[in-house]
């Protein structure tokens, strides 16, 4: 799903589209949300109702991973890196980790 | 405002709002301990009315002190917290109030710093465990010695949040403390205790200020009440003086950097865990009998006086020529407002008001020159005028730009002095260049093992110089060999010199510092984009994004000062970037904001936790919630990262970086919540449930009879406090539903503790008085309210006063100053002098002799008697120099004492000759030459050529000056002090 696939998708399903627009967080610019929405557009169709606070969750892990620097256990980590597979994010931030900040700064 | 750097910026600039606690202490007789009677006038020349005790700013170092061994269990914990609350009581001894407030669910403004403190609280103190570990595998693998590691969990500080189990108890523990204490200490039987335990919601501080502000907006308020406030955060001087009563004084404790802390791991002072060598424990005094006694002082209090803090504040402020009516009062509040950009709890500081560069002093003389344009006050009541903010933020915009500049030349100048200031250590460290060696090698004064006379001096001379010569050589050789090396680049060092070859600069560097990268650069063009690129990950064109960030930040400040002047305005409010924005891009604020979402409720305790705890810490959970914390299945799990990145911000270290943890979504938070709701056992539902105050009292307080009577009636219903009954106070009364009550038997929840068996004391539940939603409180000084004396010099003072200006340390203004009379320096010289076998000193000039600049020679050695040296001093005026003086016999005594006998003798006479010199140094006045320290005592080892020692004394006046002792004090003030 390209970026151009996401407007296709939207413009088919519009009140899902809605619904959608409202999981955004305030503080998310355009370029986070463009992101979060599309792993959130990708996988909905695997989370009925009751379970879209987990794909929102899964949605937040992927995105804190990516642009916060936030790190989560492998395995959830693994999971959500397979469904953002194709989600092309441009000029992604980086970060240094507490851990890592502190163990160099230890290993002086 | 938890910046420590706000108070130190406050009390150097004005430092006389600092007074120091005079502290009684209990004394003890035949091992029996006798309390300190609390009724007696209070040592600091003032009554204090109210006490309010900020409890977090207690219990953490209490649980978990930084300077000495932590406490082994809970009751431990609990013990410290009571004596602590005693020491506190008997500095200031509050005569009709007692509050003690427990910080409960705090707005979810504060949440993003709780998480951020307690993620990291987490993470350092499993590294702590971690490096403990090794080191102790390591030092026992070496086969040094550590005491047995204590079975006992550790301590995890995030406990202290509203709604664990320790919360809980410590509440139980507190109840039982106040009924003990106004059952058995008279000191407490007239006064009332409020305690309001973390089961009330609000912020500690934020509870003190609520009962304050409902108190004074109703009629029977004292308006000369005295408040008195402990805690040592920053913003406690803010919520005092946005209460605007005259008289509020604040006690925290004395901040002293660097103190000595004991070893994480052998519990010993003098090195850190990383130094540990795992050394038997050194016996403290001849038969150990200090051990556990620090070798520090205790902490001291000290108080911050807020009215003192308004004149010095009414000095600054006050404006003429204003275009309006000039309102100190007002004034006070703008000034506040300016404080809280600077730096809160709530809201990141603006990029460009740093307080160490002076960032208040920047906004006051900005806020002076804009007021004449905005034509009025910045704040009322707690209420923001956003289109005059606008202008100051635009004036500290148009600076912004110089600020950086500035802010980079200064860290790059302090770089280099601090390079500069090592080397010049490192240089220090090495020694002199040349040190004589062998019998002629300087020894320590004061040992007991003497030198031996110098023999064959001429031969020992002769080997030091030679080795000396080998060693030029062999420095010549290696510079000309690395010069070679080098290619001939070190010319440009200095030449001989061994700390300037090539090899030693390169370790020199190493330990400077790698800097931390900084990606923004704001002394540089375009900072601004950088810094939205690096801290927000967008585009400086995208201006609904920034406009987006200073809405919220101008959301922040309104919400702050609401919350500051009339409580918390929404529960549910939260800036949601980890960033300010610049000052600079605060434009058409005016329409920004309207108001908070009304009707807005806290969280419950266990809903909190969930919100700010690790899942690290997530074992003061129920189960189910716990796992909520970990199952990748779970809905909320992005709030709950393992390792989280820290943006260090331009400053060093990871716990003074941002912390970028993931925001919580409260909706998301709530619908998993109700799913494991029913998990809760009825005892988490009665910790998550919302709790009251309780007042306290004892059976003579006129109030206690009234509620006795609520209690033997059963009215259900609240009753409101009588005010006559209990000056003035009002509130809500209900009864509680497992009270504490006279003649009941107080169960001691501290197995050391005795049960109360004779309880003298009430409790019921109290509730503050109750206004309408939109009431506003005014921030006003209320009339009838006295302003205390003035405390500071007038500027006039010089015309219109003869007489000199006497500074007021205390609170009193007539505080009688401490003179000792005749006796009294009888008793001090004689038990100052009482060491020496017989009269050596007694032929030494009188003190008062370099008044008149008199010289007496020295006889050798009289042996005259000793009362004659205590009536020179007695002859002497009094003055404060005169005590030291004979300690300062007296630790030269100590020094070289030990000789005795004929020797002695010998030596003492060494000592009258330095004495003779010192005081000629006296008559010449300060300063004298700094020379010969060093030589001079060596000379004086060696006493055994008087005449020659004589002469040395009289070249070399740099006697105190080489020994350390404080220089002598000007003749001048010696006069002065006469007077």
């Amino acid at each position: 799903m390209s970026a151009l696939d996401v407007d296709d998708f939207i413009q088919q399903n519009r009140a899902l589209a809605e619904q959608v627009e409202t999981f955004r967080g305030y503080w998310e610019s355009e370029k986070h949300w463009e992101a979060r929405r599309e792993f959130i557009l990708r996988n909905i169709k695997d989370y009925e109702e009751q379970q879209q606070d987990q794909l929102l969750s899964l949605s937040m892990v992927w995105a804190n991973n990516v642009f916060l620097g936030c790190r989560y256990s492998t395995e959830l980590l693994d999971k959500v890196q397979e469904m953002a597979e194709g989600i092309v994010v441009e000029d992604a931030p980086v970060f240094k980790t507490r851990d890592e900040i502190v163990k160099k700064q230890q290993g002086r | 405002m938890g910046v420590p750097a706000f108070f130190r910026w406050l009390s150097r600039k004005y430092p006389s709002i600092i007074v120091h606690c005079v502290e009684e202490k209990g004394k003890q007789c035949n091992g029996v301990r006798i309390p300190v009677d609390t009724t007696r006038p209070n040592p600091n020349d003032v009554e204090f009315d109210n006490l309010y005790l900020d409890m977090n700013g207690i219990i953490h170092p209490c649980t978990h002190p930084e300077d000495k061994p932590a406490p082994k269990n809970e009751d431990e914990m609990m013990v410290a917290i009571f004596e602590y609350i005693d020491r506190l009581f008997n500095i200031v001894r509050p005569r009709r109030v007692l509050y003690m407030a427990i910080d409960g669910v705090a707005p979810r403004a504060k949440m993003n710093q709780q998480r951020s403190r307690r993620f990291r609280a987490s993470k350092e103190g499993v590294e702590l465990a971690e490096e403990k570990g090794r080191i102790r595998e390591e030092i026992i693998q070496r086969g040094g010695y550590l005491p047995p590691e204590q079975i006992k969990e550790r301590f995890d500080s995030n406990c202290i949040t509203p709604g664990t189990e320790f919360m809980d108890n410590l509440a139980q523990c507190l109840r039982y403390y106040i009924a003990d204490r106004i059952s058995n200490d008279p000191g407490w039987k007239n006064i009332t205790v409020i305690l309001s335990d973390a089961s009330v919601p609000g912020e500690g501080e934020h509870k003190i200020m609520d009962f304050i502000r409902r108190q004074r907006a109703q009629p029977n308020h004292d308006p000369n009440t005295h408040h008195c406030l402990c805690g040592a955060d920053a913003d406690l001087i803010m919520l005092g003086l946005a209460t605007h009563e005259p008289n509020f004084t604040i006690i925290r404790e004395e901040f002293k950097p660097n103190k000595p802390r004991p070893c994480a791991l052998c519990g010993q002072m003098g090195h850190e865990i990383k130094d540990c060598e795992g050394t038997a424990r050194e016996k403290q005094g001849e038969h150990d009998e200090f051990a556990g006694s620090m070798p520090v002082s205790e902490q001291e209090f000290i108080f911050i006086r807020l009215c003192v803090l308004r004149e010095y504040l009414a000095r600054e402020l006050t404006m003429a020529s204003l275009p309006f009516p000039f309102d100190f009062e007002r004034s006070i509040d703008d000034w506040v407002f300016m404080c809280f950009f600077v730096g809160n709890d709530f809201l990141p500081h603006l990029p460009s008001l740093e307080i160490r560069e002076g960032a208040i002093d920047r906004l006051v003389s900005i806020y002076k020159d804009v007021v004449h344009k905005t034509g009025g006050y910045l704040t009322q009541n707690g209420y923001v005028n956003l289109e005059r903010v606008e202008l100051i933020m635009q004036a500290v915009g148009v600076a912004e730009d110089n600020i950086f500049k500035k802010r980079k030349e200064d860290d790059e100048s302090f770089k280099r002095r601090m390079k500069e200031k090592r080397k010049r250590m490192k240089a220090e460290q090495q020694g002199p260049a040349f040190l004589t060696t062998g019998q002629f090698a300087p020894q320590a004064l004061g040992r007991r093992d003497r030198p031996e006379p110098v023999q064959n001096a001429r031969h020992q001379a002769y080997g030091m110089r030679m080795q000396a010569r080998e060693q030029n050589n062999k420095d010549a050789a290696q510079s000309l060999k690395a010069m070679m090396r080098n290619g001939g680049n070190s010319s440009a060092e200095p030449s001989g010199g061994a700390n300037s070859r090539g090899l030693k600069r390169k370790a020199e560097d190493s330990d400077s510092e790698p800097e931390p990268e900084d990606n923004v650069r704001l002394w540089e063009d375009g900072w601004k984009q950088r810094y939205y690129k690096t801290k927000f990950d967008v585009d400086v064109t995208d201006d609904d994004f920034r406009q987006k960030v200073v809405q919220s930040y101008v959301e922040g400040l309104c919400w702050v000062l609401r919350y500051y002047y009339q409580g918390c305005a929404s529960w549910k409010w939260y800036f949601p970037f980890h960033y300010a924005p610049f000052a600079s891009d605060f434009k058409d604020i005016k329409e920004m904001f309207k108001d908070f979402e009304k009707g807005t409720k806290p969280f419950k305790p266990l809903e909190q936790l969930m919100g700010v705890f690790p899942a690290a810490s997530g074992n003061f959970l129920p189960s189910t919630w716990r796992n909520l914390m970990s199952s990748s299945d779970s809905s909320i799990i992005d709030f709950y990262p393992d390792d989280f990145a820290i943006d260090l911000n331009g400053k060093k270290y990871a716990w003074q970086g941002v912390a970028l943890l993931p925001f919580v979504d409260e909706r998301r938070l709530r619908a998993a919540l109700t799913d494991v709701y029913p998990d809760l056992s009825p005892e988490e539902v009665k910790r998550n449930s919302l709790g009251s105050d309780v007042l306290f009292l004892g059976s003579s307080h006129p109030l206690f009879d009234f509620i006795q009577e609520l209690y033997r009636t059963e009215s259900n219903e609240g009753t409101e406090i009588p005010a006559e009954l209990c000056h003035g106070i009002q509130g809500m009364l209900n009864l509680d539903n497992n009270p504490i009550l006279p003649n009941e038997t107080v169960v001691s929840p501290i197995p050391t503790l005795r049960d109360i068996s004779h309880n003298g004391s009430i409790g019921v539940k109290f509730k503050d008085p109750q206004y309408a939603d939109d009431f506003v409180f005014k921030a006003v000084l209320l009339p009838g309210a006295k302003i205390p004396t003035k405390v500071l010099k007038p500027g006039d003072w010089e015309r219109g006063n003869r007489e000199p200006w006497r500074p007021q340390l205390g609170f009193n203004p007539n505080r009688q100053q401490a003179h000792l009379d005749q006796s009294g320096f009888r008793a001090l010289s004689h038990s100052v002098n009482r060491n020496q076998h017989s009269g050596q000193y007694s032929n030494t000039p009188p003190p008062n002799s370099y008044q008149r600049g008199h010289h007496r020679p020295s006889h050798g050695g009289g042996h005259q008697p000793f009362p004659h040296s205590r009536q020179s001093l007695l002859g002497a005026p009094p003055s404060y120099q005169q005590p030291q003086y004979p300690r300062q016999q007296q630790q030269q005594q100590q020094h070289y004492g030990g000789g005795g006998g004929g020797q002695g003798h010998g030596w003492d006479r060494a000592m009258q000759a330095q004495r003779s010199s010192y005081q000629q140094n006296m008559a010449r006045g300060p300063g004298g030459g700094g020379a010969g320290g060093y030589q001079q005592r060596y000379e004086q080892r060696r006493d055994d050529w008087p005449e020659r020692r004589d002469n040395w004394s009289q070249q070399h006046q740099g006697y105190s000056s080489g020994r350390g002792y404080p220089a002598p004090p000007p003749s001048k003030r010696y006069t002065w002090n006469n007077n």
